[in-house]
């Protein structure tokens, strides 16, 4: 299924989306709990954020690292009680499990070998290639490279200088600050 | 039923399948965040370095290279009386590649005295696993702009030009959004943030690879044709563009070079065009700048130069070469010899239909995002607290 992107469920919380988006956007809710929640979040922020603008002062580093805490001890009470797993069965490497060993093993080995012995590209240029990657921007000589990153869900502005150089804009979603990460080759 | 022999092999294959997973998970190791990172902060700056959060950070081998995943936010206070309005971090890892250097920017802040703010770095190196002790990574402040225009620190990465226009750029926006906000009310500021949102999710960008090369073979390199720059002339530009080229083959650019003539009564030390680029189905993108080749650029009035640049830029979408059918070029960034900058103001980018092409500048993307988060009650905030 195709999620609508986050701006369109923030502008669907906000009422601004026009009259065949938000129909579009209203069905896909209608059968997606995911994105339901997501625009619940949405305009439960709206109505917090209004709140605090008549709030003196937050720590938010210290409700961040409350909430970090929170989200470990979750996850380590899911820990203590999970269910113990299925014991094994007498037959470890029957014809089904052995397939599947024999091709994990064969997939480390390809694994192995494309690390090892990367193809063509950027690597095998004489001189400093300067690209964007799957979440960041690089520069890199050789088997040598530098890389910025940023955070995969944001929307991301990419420019390029001429001269050799990359930059990678994005609105930090936690302190909601834009954000240029820059690489050079010069 | 399996033969003896077999389920030997089979046995043997999964050992051997769990040793090679071992010993790919052992060469994964935590990394000692605190000793990788080096801050250089001078105690005498007037932005100061509080505090460093790590994130978890890895060293995992990768064949003879080790590759290293550092997260990291520090915490700076400005220790000065005016506001600070951007700041840019020199991120420097001599083993990484290179010459390989970085910056991590922050502009469109309003941060006043005594105030702290974050500055999140997430990086990536990949370097030989023999290499000299130290830390990875340092840190330098490398400028700070304040809400007067004044500037502090060392500027190798030109950080003084850069946030300075980012901050005119900024300052364009805010009074645009302001001035719309006083003439058409909350409803007009409403439909023109929400036609700046949909301009950012139809602008269509290009993956764009940019190769310095260290020897060039000119048979290997032989261009295809010689394509010449069409120009987009504001009024008001103090530079103007006289005639330009690049070499093209397919869906790569090199060598571009764009000859240009100071109109003004200053001197003007650094000029930047935008270069557009249309597909064959007449898609127009934001290929590229095209800075000064010249470091000490010195053009009086009505004096000529040539910005050329050296390097090959290869252009696709979604995994394709993209085919340049034209090139389109604007002034996009002049500073002169006392400093000040020029960039487009909106009317002129509105009247040659670039906004559509543009990206926003960084005060436009974080007042949308804003008003994403906070509604329009907060983007009309955030506008009178400027």
């Amino acid at each position: 299924m195709k999620h609508p992107t986050q701006a369109t469920l923030a502008l669907h919380a906000g009422g601004d989306l026009g009259l065949v988006a938000r129909w579009r956007t209203d069905r896909h809710l209608g059968r997606c709990e995911q994105c339901r929640e997501q625009v619940a979040a949405f305009l439960g922020l709206r109505e917090v954020l209004a709140d605090l603008n008549e709030t003196p002062e937050i720590s938010w580093k210290r409700l961040a690292t409350e909430m970090k805490a929170n989200i470990r001890l979750g996850l380590a009470a899911g820990e203590c009680v999970r269910a113990e797993d299925k014991p094994l069965r007498n037959s470890l490497f029957s014809g089904a499990r052995a397939a599947v060993a024999v091709a994990s093993v064969l997939a480390l080995v390809v694994t192995g070998l494309v690390l090892e012995h990367p193809g063509p590209g950027p690597a095998n240029v004489d001189g400093v290639v300067v690209q964007s990657t799957r979440d960041g921007i690089q520069v890199q000589e050789g088997d040598r490279s530098l890389q910025l990153m940023h955070p995969s869900k944001q929307p991301v502005t990419y420019s390029v200088g001429a001269q050799g150089s990359m930059r990678a804009r994005y609105v930090d979603p936690e302190t909601g600050y834009v954000t240029i990460n820059n690489v050079y080759a010069e | 039923m399996q033969s003896r022999s077999g389920l030997l092999f089979t046995n043997r294959l999964s050992v051997f399948g769990l040793l090679c997973a071992s010993g790919l998970v052992a060469q994964d190791s935590l990394l000692d965040s605190r000793n990788a990172v080096k801050i250089n902060i001078p105690q005498d700056a007037p932005v100061n370095f509080v505090s460093l959060t790590m994130g978890p950070s890895r060293a995992t081998a990768r064949g003879a290279a080790l590759l290293l995943d550092l997260h990291m936010s520090l915490d700076l206070r400005n220790a000065s009386p005016n506001r600070v309005r951007g700041v840019v971090l020199r991120v420097f890892a001599q083993e990484a590649a290179a010459g390989g250097k970085a910056s991590v920017a922050v502009p469109s802040l309003n941060i006043g005295p005594n105030d702290t703010f974050p500055v999140r770095i997430d990086l990536q190196l990949m370097r030989p696993t023999q290499v000299a002790a130290g830390p990875v990574v340092q840190v330098d402040l490398d400028g700070v702009l304040f809400q007067d225009f004044s500037f502090y620190g060392p500027d190798r990465l030109n950080s003084h030009r850069l946030l300075t226009v980012w901050e005119t750029e900024a300052q364009r926006d805010r009074q645009h959004f302001k001035r719309v906000l006083a003439q058409s009310g909350s409803e007009g500021l409403r439909r023109e943030i929400l036609s700046s949102l949909a301009r950012q999710a139809d602008q269509p960008q290009l993956d764009v690879r940019v190769i310095r090369r260290r020897t060039v073979s000119a048979a290997a390199l032989a261009p295809d044709r010689m394509a010449q720059f069409a120009f987009v002339r504001f009024p008001d530009a103090p530079v103007e563009p006289l005639e330009g080229w690049a070499e093209i083959s397919g869906g790569e650019a090199r060598a571009p070079r764009i000859q240009v003539q100071n109109r003004s009564d200053q001197t003007v030390k650094y000029v930047e065009m935008a270069w557009l680029v249309t597909d064959p189905r007449g898609r127009q993108y934001m290929a590229a700048s095209l800075p000064a080749s010249d470091a000490d650029l010195y053009l009086p009035p009505g004096k000529m130069a040539q910005l050329v640049q050296d390097t090959e830029l290869r252009f696709s979408r979604r995994g394709e070469p993209v085919t340049i059918e034209k090139m389109t070029g604007f002034v996009s960034q002049v500073q002169f010899a006392s400093g000040k900058v020029w960039v487009p103001n909106r009317q002129n980018l509105e009247n040659a239909a670039l906004l559509g092409v543009l990206a926003p500048s960084a005060e436009e993307q974080r007042l949308s995002a804003l008003y994403l988060k906070r509604g329009l009650t907060g983007l009309t905030e955030e506008l009178k607290r400027f």
